[in-house]
């Protein structure tokens, strides 16, 4: 009895051991912003600052929000309303719970936070000042993003200007667009060209060349804005005039100094031999790209995005499945007697094909305008796939059990690589016969006398059928004999910025008045990238090598005096489909004038009738609305205020 | 404990367990045959047991006192016991007042019992410790094990829906083994944990209600107002769900409980997807994805889902072994449930172990040891319904040679063929299972302090375990339109240890008769940890190897740092209640607890609140001794505080969160960013609660019920804060906010026909209704639009825009209010704009347009009714509610199954046509929003009412003619689930069942919901089930 007591009795003291130390909390799993004061957390922070760009570059909402709507492409046959809204061609409105500039906005502030906090805190545990400078020219890059596109935005996160934010605060003031480049964005980039390497500090890392570029389009926008020749609005309102008393000539001297210096400094950077070696797969990171959001297909954890079966969103790179029409609906005839439908050209992740979304599709004018000439220049061949060929062995296992012939256009044989459907380069003179009758290509497509490939000529595409855009195209390296991973996500790099800019840059500041040197007028500048475009090693229509030099009738095609509109032309043949156009068209003010009407087809694949569309596009679209259920349905002010917060137009 | 197994008779009574479970009428024919006689130095008692007027009692209960011996009377009152011939015998009865009894030698007795006051003799469970019915304060709502098992349920949760007044149970998943959502009197934290604590045995429960067999329930108690919660403090904010499982009765024989039931589940209702003629309408009316697909011919018409769906077994298995000394008392049991879903190898198994001891210790010491196991295996989770949906059924899914395609292509996406054969077939190279392990485990001791009457010291130690192992494993080219896509595999585990201790040190004593005197104090500390590792890989070379040696994986290997977890918090606290009771007729209440919490910022961590209540029994009072037909009459009021800790571990210190990335194809690094601010000011969430009841019985019992009224008013609300964009980091966590709940509640049970030539019938009704509300958010804003939070209106409340029909022909203003884009036979939504003097509308439709709509129910409850004659029982358990909004995720556009565009397979709408102007889906050319129709989220919206019948049984009492023997009981139903659905303009347009079967953001394409509004997407389809069970007691 006596020991039962003693139990108790010991039990009961068990009691006064649970101390208060149950009350303390030590995490080991997560981090606490505290990690960010160590120097592994701002090495971290550095990495993250990298890894911001993949939500934003190759994300395809935004991606639209670049190019849709201008004079590269219009919502194509399957758009929904993200593309129609962005169009502002009648079929949809553009409003701040519409515009998918969205994208932009709800990444670059985490951005800005965490640089500002790395500059913050680098100095306290002894980071070296070149690492700083990654963090601070990542702050200038997001807001020169943000800038040119809303106009002003704040510098205060919440805890003062460029400051690393603690404070959870549900208000924002805006400042003015002279602010954020002289307060932010000239100081970031000027620091950062001192202190950045030449040399990344990782595959990809930022370095002066990259920051001289960004710095003199920096001064080349900022410029433009000063000088306001079409007078469209700014937001919040404030007069044109720069704080520290340069005028408009002085900020496109600058634009064009500082690009100039970059191209006589280029460090391990320059031009690639030809555009298609620029844009070829198993060429990604080559020394003209100087910025690209990474991707890669040997990991799927450090991709963050699956490699094979992609939902389009996250770190997604699904940006160019929306200008690819839908192929593998293209039709070849198991017999040569009666049309039995077989599928000969499949979706396949190469770079001609990959994944269909038919979310957007380029106006005819990209053709016949832009890229009339497609026999010198060969940025044509170079960046669309104009003809698919026949790859249905790679369905067949083994694919040596495939058939070895297809029936197509007039019941001619076709053979596996051959193609089964082109887009021309002019209309032929022959009318071609669209009526898929007996011949169904399922697409739409025509056919022409002779022929085995169905075909489609420039004036008959139209908004489901159009050429794709193979400088983007997937690239993989295990699809081994087969069709390989077509649903997933690009694996390559989505390039950011690129050497070749800089010419283009000190083109168009030399065009708006900057005094040039020796070897560098507009018109020389602008020669080296045609003279390159002329220089071919391979066509992809013809698939096969192609080693001709067109760089002198390039150069002799170059108009004497080079214009604003010539400059803009020859950047949509060089960055065609890469996002840079709305900005290009908005820093320029040329955007209505350059994309205000268009021609294309209508939505079904046999309609081959070009129509003509006119863009609604007001003073105010130059800056895009403020988002509504990430930035104004979050913040506690009056109504009023938040459409004082809104730009005009928006509210 | 040597003394319990010697008992006589134990040895003898060697019953082979296996028995139970074969098949119920082998076992009772095997039983009756092998019970065996007492060889005893006693004499044979014959008895009879009746009320005060002379009409037996069946089923008393008489034991032996001090002796395991026991039996039960027959329905006639008639009993046989063989006894001591010097013996005492304890006779009890429901409903009466036990009586001991002296055998003096004689052969023939008879005793009359005497009805108890049913409140009198009632004695719930109230937190540490029990009260007689009669004397209760709070709020508490009661339900026995056996009343509860009405419902044959794998899950207390989905036994008790409907069936307590103020206790909301709802569906989150249709998958087995699924647990449900419970709140008690609604919704009060805004994102803080709302679910209430659970308490087995007496010890804080930190795992699943699925891991209890609902066969082990002795009873469930429910505290819901403050007053009854506040014991438990900071874990009672939001309810407290007391668990007590069967125990051994002290003096009672030993008895075998048997309790068993196959079935079958077939699918309530199927999908409602469109056939193939129907769907090349659709895709023509749409006119975008009509270039038909490889495998697809206008000619067929595939029901995929009849191809899918299988018929599931249900099984359920559970034995029990009870008895009891003088001193002591014993309950074993094992269990074994399995439920095959409709969706092919998709199924849950659990195993349950169990057992309590009780012991005596010589005159002062209790001790007591509970322990509940349970080994559960759920399989096949990976297999969903959504991706069969969405198939084209114009495809043709066969071979000309009549084998099945791998894949199917459409228009515009090829498919991995899911169909019951391929999934069937797959077998070991597609699976996905999670093996949870269960221990949960509880000690006593108690000392009677010697020398003072009533004062008691006991300790409680709970120390339980949780494992939840997880596998999966996906072969080459399974489940993937490329047939080289690798192998993958992964494995999760995750560990729980949680202790508990608590002293309480108690005084409960009656002075001079009549004041009744109950005082509790109690420490208790108590500590959980969890530990969660995961890890993936690619390409498992041997398929064999499936997910057991991730090691050998060619490919990579992930150890994902957002798949590793550890939380470690604690909780102390100090606790006192008193409890009075002068002469039963005044009672009252006070409770003072204390709580400190890990979780919570430092210098915020305590809070200390009170509550109390006061308990009327006007029935008791002289005045109403002349007033027969009322029985019980008690009035109870109570007022209280309590509070909430349960935001997630380590909140206050704010987040960093990851970002991998690669530079260059092969050198990789992890990035980090701030998403969450720290907050070092967090503190206690709390709620005062006013309650408000009258407890009544009536014409001799035969009517009673509980009326209640409460104001729940929580403050201080944990709050995770979303933060505009422009702050750089996306939310803090804060208290912020204010709710209020607000509601009645009302619980009836009747006996209608008391045996009425044989008929008796009794029904039960509960009804209730709770209003919630928004009081405040933070800094005195009226809107938090980005969570969707609005002051006045429900925590669950949807901001949308009002779907008021389509546009049609010569409908004004179209191109105002939708502008360019708006085409005829769109959707047309509630404009709440301005106009313009000639009536035209100012502007374009808008996100000003949208409006806030409540989600939750007017009012809910229950109803149930049984009828006997002559050993047969009919019963029937129904749930409504009434009003609110149904989301259907399958609607609207997150289902991405009523995109009307034709890519992929519809619901079966009726949509807009030139010739069908009077549809209510929209013109399928008409304007998309990313993938759907315009305003489709307007879509998913439906009344929420329905009536469900949840069961209806027809059993049969063997023991009342088959068997004679009387220590035995069987009885056997036949039990419906589900069968049927009423007054829902949900199931009438669809034929689906409107109860909810996803969180928010499950069971969707893309999209959703917060997650904390509950919807139907397109989960395992709901199931009617067909039961045959057996209950057998000897």
């Amino acid at each position: 009895m006596n020991s039962k007591h003693i139990v108790l009795a010991i039990m009961g003291l068990l009691v006064f051991t649970a101390c208060s130390k149950i009350l303390e909390e030590q995490p080991r799993s997560i981090y606490e912003p505290k990690f960010f004061q160590t120097e592994k957390g701002v090495q971290g922070g550095i990495t993250s600052l990298y890894a911001h760009l993949r939500y934003i570059y190759g994300q395809a909402y935004y991606y639209n929000s670049c190019i849709t709507g201008t004079d590269e492409a219009t919502w194509g046959q399957q758009a929904d309303g993200n593309f129609k809204d962005a169009d502002l061609s009648g079929v949809g409105i553009l409003n701040a719970n519409t515009s998918r500039s969205d994208v932009l906005w709800n990444n670059a502030f985490y951005n800005i936070n965490t640089a500002s906090g790395i500059i913050e805190y680098a100095a306290e545990v002894g980071i070296s000042d070149a690492l700083i400078a990654e963090a601070r020219f990542f702050r200038a890059f997001d807001y020169f993003l943000l800038v040119q596109t809303f106009g002003g935005v704040p510098l205060d996160l919440g805890a003062g200007e460029l400051t690393f934010n603690t404070n959870a605060v549900r208000y924002s003031v805006r400042n003015t667009v002279p602010e954020v480049y002289t307060k932010a964005i000239f100081p970031d980039l000027l620091t950062a060209i001192s202190d950045l390497p030449d040399q990344g500090r990782v595959t990809g890392g930022v370095t002066k060349t990259l920051a001289r570029l960004i710095l003199a389009k920096a001064y080349l926008t900022y410029g433009w804005w000063l000088e306001n020749p079409n007078n469209i609005p700014t937001y919040p309102v404030t007069d044109r005039v720069d704080p520290d008393g340069h005028d408009a000539a002085w900020y496109f001297q600058q634009a064009y100094d500082v690009a100039t210096t970059a191209i006589d400094n280029p460090g391990s950077f320059g031009l690639q031999p030809t555009f298609y070696d620029l844009n070829r797969g198993d060429n990604d990171r080559n020394n003209e790209c100087l910025l690209y959001a990474d991707h890669t297909e040997s990991s799927e954890f450090y991709n963050a995005s699956s490699l094979t079966y992609a939902g389009g969103g996250g770190a997604d790179n699904f940006a160019v499945w929306m200008l690819t029409w839908n192929y593998p609906n293209i039709r070849s005839s198991e017999l040569p007697t009666e049309w039995k439908p077989v599928s000969s050209v499949q979706r396949e992740a190469a770079q001609w094909g990959g994944r269909p979304w038919v979310r957007m599709a380029p106006p005819i004018e990209v053709f016949t305008n832009t890229f009339a000439d497609k026999t010198n220049d060969s940025r044509y061949d170079g960046t669309f796939t104009t003809v698919y060929r026949g790859n249905w062995p790679k369905a067949f296992t083994p694919p040596a059990s495939a058939p070895e012939t297809y029936y197509n256009a007039h019941f001619m044989p076709v053979k596996p690589g051959e193609p089964i459907l082109s887009f021309l380069d002019e209309d032929p003179a022959t009318p071609i016969n669209y009526s898929n009758n007996p011949y169904n290509s399922n697409v739409g497509a025509g056919v022409l006398p002779g022929r085995a490939d169905f075909v489609v000529s420039p004036s008959g595409i139209n908004r489901g059928l159009y050429p794709g855009l193979w400088k983007l195209g997937v690239y993989r390296t295990d699809n081994g004999s087969g069709l390989g991973q077509p649903n997933a996500a690009s694996t390559r790099p989505f390039v950011v910025a690129k050497f070749s800019e800089l010419y283009f840059i000190a083109a168009e500041a030399a065009v708006k008045g900057a005094t040039t040197t020796a070897g560098k007028s507009a018109r020389d500048l602008i020669n080296v990238i045609r003279a390159r475009a002329g220089k071919w090693k391979w066509s992809n229509a013809a698939e096969a090598p192609k080693e001709e030099d067109h760089s002198a009738e390039m150069v002799a095609a170059t108009p004497t005096t080079i214009t604003i509109n010539y400059i803009l032309a020859e950047r949509s043949r060089e960055y065609y489909g890469e996002g840079y156009r709305w900005f290009d068209l908005v820093r320029t003010q040329k955007w209505n004038e350059l994309a205000g009407t268009f021609h294309i087809g209508g939505v079904n694949l046999d309609d081959h009738t070009p129509q003509a569309f006119t863009r609604t596009i007001e003073p105010y679209h130059y800056l895009r609305p403020i988002p509504q259920t990430s930035q104004l349905d979050f913040m506690d002010m009056t109504e009023q205020e938040k459409a004082a917060y809104q730009n005009p137009g928006y509210q | 404990m040597n003394a319990l197994f010697q008992q006589k008779g134990w040895q003898r009574r060697q019953l082979p367990i296996q028995y139970a479970l074969l098949p119920a009428i082998a076992l009772v024919l095997t039983i009756l045959f092998t019970l065996p006689a007492w060889a005893q130095n006693t004499i044979r008692i014959q008895g009879k047991v009746t009320d005060e007027g002379g009409n037996p009692v069946p089923g008393a209960s008489i034991s032996v006192k001090g002796q395991s011996i026991g039996t039960n009377a027959d329905n006639q009152g008639n009993f046989a016991i063989t006894a001591p011939n010097n013996a005492i015998l304890i006779i009890s009865a429901v409903t009466f007042t036990p009586q001991e009894v002296s055998v003096n030698n004689r052969q023939s007795i008879t005793i009359q019992l005497v009805a108890g006051n049913k409140m009198e003799t009632e004695v719930i469970v109230v937190g540490y410790g029990t009260q007689r019915k009669e004397a209760v304060t709070g709020s508490v709502v009661s339900i026995s094990g056996e009343k509860m098992r009405d419902v044959p349920a794998p899950n207390i949760s989905q036994a008790l829906q409907g069936r307590l007044p103020g206790v909301e149970i709802s569906q989150t998943s249709t998958k087995p083994g699924s647990n449900m959502q419970i709140r008690i009197r609604g919704t009060r934290s805004l994102s803080a944990d709302n679910n209430p604590l659970v308490v087995l045995d007496g010890i804080p429960f930190p795992g699943s209600l699925a891991d209890i067999n609902p066969n082990d329930i002795k009873s469930i108690e429910i505290l819901k107002d403050a007053s009854a919660t506040a014991i438990y403090g900071s874990r009672g904010a939001n309810g407290v769900i007391l668990i007590t499982t069967d125990k051994g009765a002290k003096g009672r024989k030993a008895r075998i409980a048997y309790n068993g039931y196959v079935g079958v589940q077939t699918v309530f209702a199927k999908y409602p997807m469109m056939n193939g003629p129907e769907y090349v309408a659709l895709r023509n009316a749409a006119g975008i994805y009509n270039t038909p697909g490889l495998d697809e011919d206008e000619s067929i018409s595939t029901d995929w889902q009849d191809l899918f769906y299988r018929d599931g077994l249900l099984t359920d298995h559970s034995i029990s072994l009870s008895g009891g000394t003088e001193t002591g008392s014993y309950n074993f049991g094992a269990g074994y449930y399995k439920s095959q879903a409709v969706i092919p190898t998709q199924q849950y198994t659990r195993y349950s172990l169990r057992g309590s001891i009780d012991q005596q210790v010589g005159k002062y010491v209790r001790l007591g040891f509970t322990t509940n196991n349970n080994y559960n295996l759920s399989e096949g989770n990976q297999v969903g319904v959504g991706g069969v949906l969405g198939l084209s059924p114009i495809i043709n899914p066969y071979n000309p040679d009549g084998s099945l395609k791998r894949t199917v292509r459409g228009t515009m996406d090829e498919s991995f063929v899911l169909t019951r054969e391929a999934v069937e077939k797959l077998g070991d190279l597609w699976i996905n299972e999670t093996r949870g392990f269960a221990t949960y485990n509880a000690l006593f001791g108690e000392l009677k302090v010697p020398g003072v009457e009533g004062l008691k010291y006991r300790v409680n130690l709970g120390l339980d375990f949780i494992q939840n192992n997880g596998g999966n494993f996906t072969g080459e080219g399974v489940n993937s339109v490329n047939p080289t896509t690798v192998s993958t595999a992964g494995i999760s585990n995750a560990q729980t240890y949680h202790w508990t201790l608590e002293n309480i040190l108690s005084y409960d004593r009656t002075f001079a008769h009549k004041h009744t005197l109950n005082v509790v104090g109690l420490y208790s500390a108590e500590q959980n940890k969890y530990n969660r590792s995961s890890m993936s890989a690619k390409d498992i070379p041997a398929e064999n190897f499936q997910f057991y040696n991730l090691g050998h994986a060619v490919d990579e290997k992930v150890i994902d740092p957002d798949g590793q977890s550890y939380q470690l918090w604690g909780l102390q606290s100090w606790m006192g209640r008193v409890m009075y009771s002068f002469d039963n007729r005044y009672m009252l209440s006070v409770t003072v607890r204390s709580d400190g919490s890990s979780r919570l910022a430092p210098g915020h961590k305590w809070h200390t609140y009170p509550a109390i209540s006061a308990g009327w029994n006007i029935a008791n009072e002289s005045f109403m001794q002349n007033v027969s037909f009322i029985n019980n009459l008690k009035l109870r009021a109570g007022y209280g505080q309590t509070s909430n800790q349960a935001v997630n571990t380590y909140a206050t210190l704010g987040l960093l969160s990851t970002r991998p990335y690669n530079f260059g194809p092969d050198e990789y690094a992890v990035g980090y960013y701030v998403t969450e601010l720290p907050n070092a000011g967090l503190g206690w969430e709390y709620s005062k609660t006013v309650n408000l009841g009258l407890d009544f019985a009536l014409l001799n019992n035969r009517l009673s019920g509980t009326v209640e009224y409460y104001v729940t008013n929580t403050h201080d609300i944990l709050l995770r804060e979303g933060l505009p964009a422009t702050s750089g980091v996306s939310s803090t966590m804060k208290n912020i906010g204010e709710t209020r709940n607000r509601g009645v509640e009302l619980n009836l049970n009747g006996i209608i026909l008391n045996n009425v030539n044989g008929w008796t019938w009794e029904a039960g009704l509960n009804f209730y209704a709770n209003r919630n509300e928004i009081v405040a958010l933070s800094s005195g804003q009226s809107q938090d639009v980005g969570n969707a939070w609005f002051v006045g209106h429900n925590i669950n409340a949807i901001y949308d825009f009002k779907k008021i029909g389509l546009w049609q022909d010569h409908d004004p203003y179209l191109n105002i209010l939708e502008g360019p884009g708006g085409t005829v036979g769109m959707i047309k939504v509630k404009y709440n704009g301005d106009y313009n003097p000639d009536g035209s509308p100012t502007r374009q439709i808008g996100s000003d347009d949208r409006e806030v709509m409540d989600v939750d129910p007017d009012f809910q409850g229950g109803f149930n009714t049984r009828v006997t004659y002559k050993g047969f029982d009919l019963s029937l358990v129904a749930m409504f509610r009434s009003g609110g909004i149904l989301i259907s995720n399958l609607h609207g556009p997150a289902g991405y199954i009523n995109k009307l565009t034709g890519r992929g397979n519809n619901l079966k709408v009726d949509y807009w046509t030139p010739e069908n102007t009077g549809a209510k889906y929209p013109n399928p050319a008409g304007p998309l929003s990313n993938d759907n129709p315009k305003y489709a989220s307007t879509l998913a919206y439906f009344n929420g009412s329905f009536l469900k019948m949840r069961t209806i049984s027809l059993g049969y009492d063997f023991s009342r003619s088959v068997i004679k023997n009387s220590n035995m009981k069987m009885r056997m139903y036949f039990t419906v689930q589900n069968p049927f659905v009423l007054f829902s303009p949900f199931h009438k347009e669809s034929g689906l069942d409107p109860e909810t079967n996803s969180y928010g953001d499950e069971n969707v394409a893309a999209g959703g919901y917060q997650r904390r509004l509950l919807t139907v997407g397109y989960n395992t389809p709901s199931t009617r089930n067909y039961v045959l069970g057996v209950n057998l007691n000897f």
